[in-house]
């Protein structure tokens, strides 16, 4: 494995919050066909730390995410994770490098051949040898964390979809990850869930300091109150990163649009 | 494939006369004649990048089995989905195939008073051809389709791409208990076929068509060779293999929402049909 390099890899220290990074993305192109959607996208999520990965819809955030994962890879450029780089894994060390994480997806991607129970024990049964008993103790315990203790026997087709995301949610911390990974978490849930769901990922992060958290959004309210640094994509590159104070004050349109919603500015729909 | 070209525009009427109208009616018919004869040629083509990635699918799911965990429920519940769940079917379908071939066959043979040859002519048409193409095209029609279905949603679900995430191989926890599974159970749904095939075969017989019990039962005994029964058992594992394949495959690369599990279903029941039939000829021309 290469060193990474002074100015991009994971050795260097996230400029917004001083940590060391966790995450990075140097100067990542990746299209589909015709659609050149990641162009040079240079992305630092710092250790230990909440980071939201904002833009609007189609930018390719969900592409991003599934970067980190190496669900998709790269046409050029690299991926760190850690000391990991991505790019030029092969599939068994890519595994390796998985299993440090856990995803919420945006639809949840429930196993829906799977009651909730099976569902959240599922990373356990696969990746460990954990007795029934040990196995059964965590997922409530997990289950009552993110307030569904009584839907274990319930299969995802029966399930609201806030109650699916908290499923996921359970799902994904099961086998304490070093890396969480959030698509829209509260994109098409009502406000009140959306504020629980919020609470949720604000509560998991203070719960694990060590978590290193990359959430994407469009909630803009939200996203200044737990974001610890926020990332905004636009146009296959991040335009502007900073804490959710630089956000809230910066006089940039791009910004000002996105946050007040407004329909004059650099964004056209 | 590709959508076929909007059909040429009618060529603006003018004042000319029938001749034009004529020649231009030539020119959209020789465009027609090229399109028609050009569609089999892609499809072809279609079909050979079709078979490529179905047997790298397949073959990956089989070279698995040498890869732990060996995933033992989740064979037996595909077995269960795609042998006892087929029993209905395969018995009915084959007590009836049985029946009729025994019917026409006592009619051509009673012309030149043969009537004892019925016996070993189903035995043998029903061990070596009926038995394992008719079960293939059953399955790929009620198992085949639903595999494809259900891993077609996984896909569009994301459900295949949450497995990858959680470092879990898709081929190795999707793809290897089907492709397992319908490997061993195809040869059994034949070899019922073939016995309840020649039970409906022997009713009909015996018990419609007048033939006593040796009658029957002799030459079927002298005809039907244990080589009729392993080749088409040999045929029916081929076509459990095909299937799985297949579905797998057509599952696997499913895009394009609910739309696509849809065309997913309906292309794996053809594609699998078609290469059971195919693949039949072949088989039943290289072995002896
Ligand atoms: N596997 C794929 N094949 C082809 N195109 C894709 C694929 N995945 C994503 N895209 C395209 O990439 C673009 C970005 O998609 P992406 O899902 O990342 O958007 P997003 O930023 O997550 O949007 P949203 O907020 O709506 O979820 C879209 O135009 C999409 O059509
Ligand atoms: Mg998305």
């Amino acid at each position: 494995m290469t060193a990474p390099p002074d100015a991009a890899g994971a050795g260097c220290r996230d400029p917004v919050t001083g940590e060391p990074s966790g995450i990075v993305f140097d100067d990542v192109h990746k299209a589909f066909g015709r659609h050149h959607i990641l162009r040079g996208l240079d992305l630092r999520v710092p250790r230990g730390k909440l980071t939201v990965l904002i833009g609007r819809s189609g930018t390719g955030k969900s592409v991003t995410i599934k970067h980190v994962m190496g669900l998709l890879r790269p046409d050029t450029g690299r991926i760190w994770v850690g000391d990991d780089e991505l790019s030029r894994m092969d599939d068994r060390r890519l595994q390796k490098v998985r299993l440090r994480f856990g995803m919420v997806f945006q639809h949840a991607a429930l196993f829906d051949s799977m009651d909730v129970f099976e569902n959240v024990a599922f990373p356990l049964r696969e990746h460990t040898r954990m007795a029934e008993g040990a196995i059964r103790d965590k997922v409530r315990g997990l289950l009552a964390q993110v307030g569904l203790h009584d839907a274990e026997d319930k299969y995802p087709s029966e399930l609201s979809g806030g109650m699916r995301k908290r499923v996921g949610l359970a799902r994904a911390l099961v086998r304490d990850p070093e890396f969480l990974l959030y698509d829209e978490p509260t994109t098409g849930l009502d406000p009140i869930l959306a504020a629980a769901m919020d609470k949720l990922i604000h509560d998991t992060q203070q719960a694990h300091p060590q978590l290193t958290s990359l959430v994407i959004s469009h909630d803009m309210a939200a996203v200044l109150k737990i974001a610890d640094k926020i990332s905004m994509l636009y146009e296959g590159r991040i335009a502007h990163e900073g804490t959710a104070d630089f956000f809230r004050n910066h006089d940039d349109p791009l910004v000002k649009q996105f946050l007040t919603g407004s329909l004059d500015g650099p964004m056209k729909v | 494939m590709p959508p076929s070209p909007p059909h040429p525009a009618p060529a603006p009427q003018d004042a000319s006369g029938p001749e034009h109208a004529r020649g231009g009616l030539l020119g959209r018919w020789a465009v027609r004649l090229v399109e028609m004869a050009g569609r089999p040629a892609l499809t072809v083509l279609d079909g050979i990048e079709d078979v490529g990635r179905a047997v790298r699918i397949g073959g990956m799911g089989l070279a698995n089995i040498a890869i732990p965990p060996v995933r033992l429920r989740l064979t037996i519940r595909q077995m269960e989905f795609i042998g006892v769940q087929s029993l209905p079917i395969i018995v009915l379908t084959s007590a009836f195939t049985g029946a009729v071939f025994t019917l026409q066959s006592h009619r051509a043979f009673a012309l030149f008073g043969a009537e004892g040859m019925v016996g070993g002519t189903v035995g043998v048409a029903l061990t070596r051809e009926l038995g394992p193409t008719l079960t293939g095209l059953l399955v790929a029609g009620r198992a085949g389709s639903a595999m494809a279905a259900e891993i077609g949603s996984m896909r569009v679900s994301e459900q295949i791409d949450a497995l990858e995430a959680m470092a879990v191989d898709p081929i190795n926890y999707l793809v290897k208990p089907r492709m397992v599974a319908a490997m061993l159970v195809l040869p059994m749904l034949t070899a019922l076929f073939d016995m309840v095939g020649v039970l409906g075969s022997w009713f009909v017989g015996t018990q419609v068509m007048g033939l006593s019990e040796p009658e029957f039962w002799v030459r079927l005994g002298e005809w039907v060779d244990w080589d009729d029964v392993w080749s088409g058992l040999f045929k029916a594992w081929i076509f459990g293999i095909i299937i799985g394949s297949v579905a797998c495959y057509k599952g696997y690369y499913t895009a394009g929402g609910a739309k696509g599990v849809g065309i997913a279903t309906t292309t794996a029941v053809v594609v699998s049909s078609v290469a059971i039939l195919v693949s039949n000829f072949f088989i039943a021309w290289a072995l002896p």
